[in-house]
């Protein structure tokens, strides 16, 4: 968004409350959604949780092309249509809710670092094991892709979407990376969130932030999702305090679903940690 | 192939400028050191790249000793890429992150000191530079068509040897120009105000991120500088040296007093030969002015072109008859009458 759009949009949002009806639209749950879409649309859900607002998850087939930065989640509110958790962070910040004001500026430069930490290896990761390791790509991913579709739109949407994550990967060097180099970066990755988080309930001592939203989604989704080893999972098992973070968030934020869970389940994608 | 002088005063072909330090592993026989390609120096810099100087400036942080080429055409690198490290028998490296992790494992290791939970900032400090600063740096230096133009291509253009120099700034204009707009996911970017305003507004936060987390300590870890710092500077340094023509994100970096410092000061402790050898480089504000500058000669090379051309002409118009010269003297002037009759029934 333009910084134009941008002052334009929280001019706009500030003036009104959050609604009750505000909704979350993201691709179908058990058929289509991909890891790396269910980790930042859990992130979402899990950052509005912590903020007390209220949402509504609504799945389409076409949530992908519904989202105006063609990034999926993305939230109505009102008659406001915003994408991706940076931006929407922001917009519950011009609301007036905000998780991150109690930080000084230290602390929120770490913030920052950590966030893109987290969407330049963890979701670069999954992005490059769902689409660019052939055996997952052709036995997961572009079936599930396309699985709204019929033939031939299913095939060649899938090989679109392949040839743009590879042509990106390309782009930022990720390309020669083989499989083994991936899992030792997530590794790495891993290790640098787990000494950060240290012995502390949340990142930030005793409150969550955005930040927490985020490895919370992304974290849950990787060791609750089976793809075709349990690699991905087994790295971030071996570092036992992001475990305990997955499960505490959990158990706080997401124990209300436990209770109703039925069919219609607003969130969970498989088993839970419990 | 000949690297052929380029024609600025101090520019030479390779210049090799030999390492030593303090060496970790005393106990390792120093056969054949390990040889550093990266890009030339230039404006004070040790080297204009923004991964060499990361690399550069890691290598002296950790005391590694190695045989550096300074060059300008990345061909005569091994792997075709600079900056390239050739190790003693491994092969050759050549991505900064993945060099910094080779010596390392050599024992060269700036960061020994750290914690684990400083390892950890180092990784996340790295994203962030690599994600909101470096697209602001490629922009300003390479898309930005008026820096593009009048300072990076024309360093390029005079620096690489012919004829790749021809051929080789705008390929690299182009590649950066198709890695932005994968990376923006726009295939149609342009360069414009609207992708400038965006992209510097992110680089403000970041370096005014870096600058609160600096504060006012000499490096970022504490006394003795560490990876971080050496990608903080490989970023910042290029562009508080470089001199550009549209300076908007240098006057950004220059509003952060403690991030200038620290670049001034690494360059100073590691680097003092650079700064002694630094051109004195008059920015091209003016295009006349700049061209006047570079080449005292061009307006002389243009009278002598024109004279010689019209000279040529001329002698052509001569010995093909459709111009004659009669010698006009003053005492044949009555038969000069009487010729330029003969002349004029002639051409009837």
């Amino acid at each position: 968004m333009s910084l134009a759009a941008e002052a334009f949009v929280s001019q706009i949002a500030a003036a009104e409350p959050w609604p009750q009806n505000a909704t979350l639209y993201q691709p179908l749950r058990e058929d289509q959604i991909l890891l790396s879409d269910c980790a930042s649309s859990l992130a979402v859900q899990a950052y509005l949780r912590m903020c007390g607002l209220p949402v509504r998850v609504c799945c389409r087939a076409n949530a992908e092309y519904m989202s105006p930065s063609g990034k999926v989640p993305f939230i109505h509110v009102g008659n406001q249509v915003v994408s991706e958790l940076g931006p929407i962070v922001q917009f519950t910040k011009a609301k007036g809710h905000s998780l991150s004001d109690g930080l000084d500026d230290v602390q929120r430069a770490e913030m920052k670092a950590y966030m893109e930490l987290v969407n330049n290896m963890l979701l670069t990761a999954e992005l490059y094991i769902q689409w660019c390791d052939d055996t997952t790509a052709s036995e997961i991913t572009r079936q599930r892709y396309s699985s709204p579709y019929s033939w031939p739109l299913n095939h060649i949407l899938a090989y679109q979407k392949q040839w743009e994550v590879r042509r990106k990967m390309n782009a930022i060097g990720w390309a020669g990376k083989g499989l083994e180099q991936v899992y030792e970066d997530v590794s790495q990755c891993c290790q640098a969130l787990s000494q950060r988080l240290g012995t502390q309930p949340f990142f930030f001592n005793k409150q969550p932030t955005e930040l927490d939203a985020l490895v919370f989604g992304h974290l849950f989704t990787i060791l609750t999702t089976r793809l075709t080893t349990d690699e991905l999972s087994e790295r971030i098992k071996s570092c036992s305090n992001l475990l305990s973070f997955c499960r505490r968030i959990e158990q706080t934020y997401f124990e209300e679903d436990k209770d109703s869970q039925s069919a219609g389940s607003q969130y969970s994608r498989g088993p839970s940690l419990f | 192939m000949k690297t052929v002088p380029s024609s600025t005063s101090d520019a030479t072909g390779r210049s090799h400028v030999l390492v030593h330090a303090v060496s970790r592993a005393s106990g390792k026989r120093m056969a054949a050191p390990m040889q550093l390609y990266c890009w030339k120096g230039d404006y004070g810099l040790p080297s204009v790249d923004i991964d060499c100087l990361t690399v550069l400036a890691y290598a002296k942080f950790a005391g590694a000793p190695l045989k550096v080429h300074k060059l300008t055409n990345p061909w005569r690198s091994p792997t075709g890429i600079l900056p390239t490290l050739q190790t003693r028998g491994e092969g050759s490296v050549s991505q900064p992150s993945k060099i910094i992790i080779h010596l390392r494992k050599q024992k060269y290791n700036a960061d020994y000191d750290l914690s684990a939970k400083e390892g950890a900032d180092t990784l996340a400090f790295v994203s962030l530079l690599e994600e909101k600063l470096l697209p602001a740096l490629i922009y300003t230096l390479w898309i930005d068509s008026k820096n593009y133009v009048d300072v990076t291509r024309r360093w390029y253009a005079e620096n690489v040897p012919f004829p790749l120099n021809f051929v080789l700034p705008n390929r690299m204009h182009a590649q950066r120009l198709g890695r932005l707009q994968l990376v923006r996911e726009d295939p149609a970017l342009e360069p414009g105000e609207q992708l400038e305003q965006e992209l510097y507004q992110e680089a403000l936060e970041c370096m005014t991120l870096l600058s609160q987390r600096l504060g006012s300590q000499k490096f970022f870890f504490g006394d003795s500088p560490s990876a971080l710092d050496a990608y903080v500077f490989g970023h910042l340094a290029p562009l508080l040296k470089i001199k550009l023509p549209n300076r908007k994100l240098q006057q950004y970096l220059s509003s952060l007093e403690n991030l200038q410092f620290f670049c001034t000061n690494i360059l100073a402790l590691y680097f003092p030969s650079e700064i002694q050898a630094a051109p004195v480089h008059t920015a091209p504000t003016q295009a006349d002015g700049g061209d006047m500058d570079h080449e005292p000669h061009k307006r002389w090379n243009q009278v002598m072109s024109v004279l010689f051309a019209m000279g040529a002409m001329l002698g052509y118009a001569i010995l093909t008859g459709i111009i004659t010269i009669k010698s006009a003297h003053p005492h044949l002037q009555e038969s000069r009458h009487d010729d330029v009759d003969e002349e004029g029934e002639e051409e009837d």
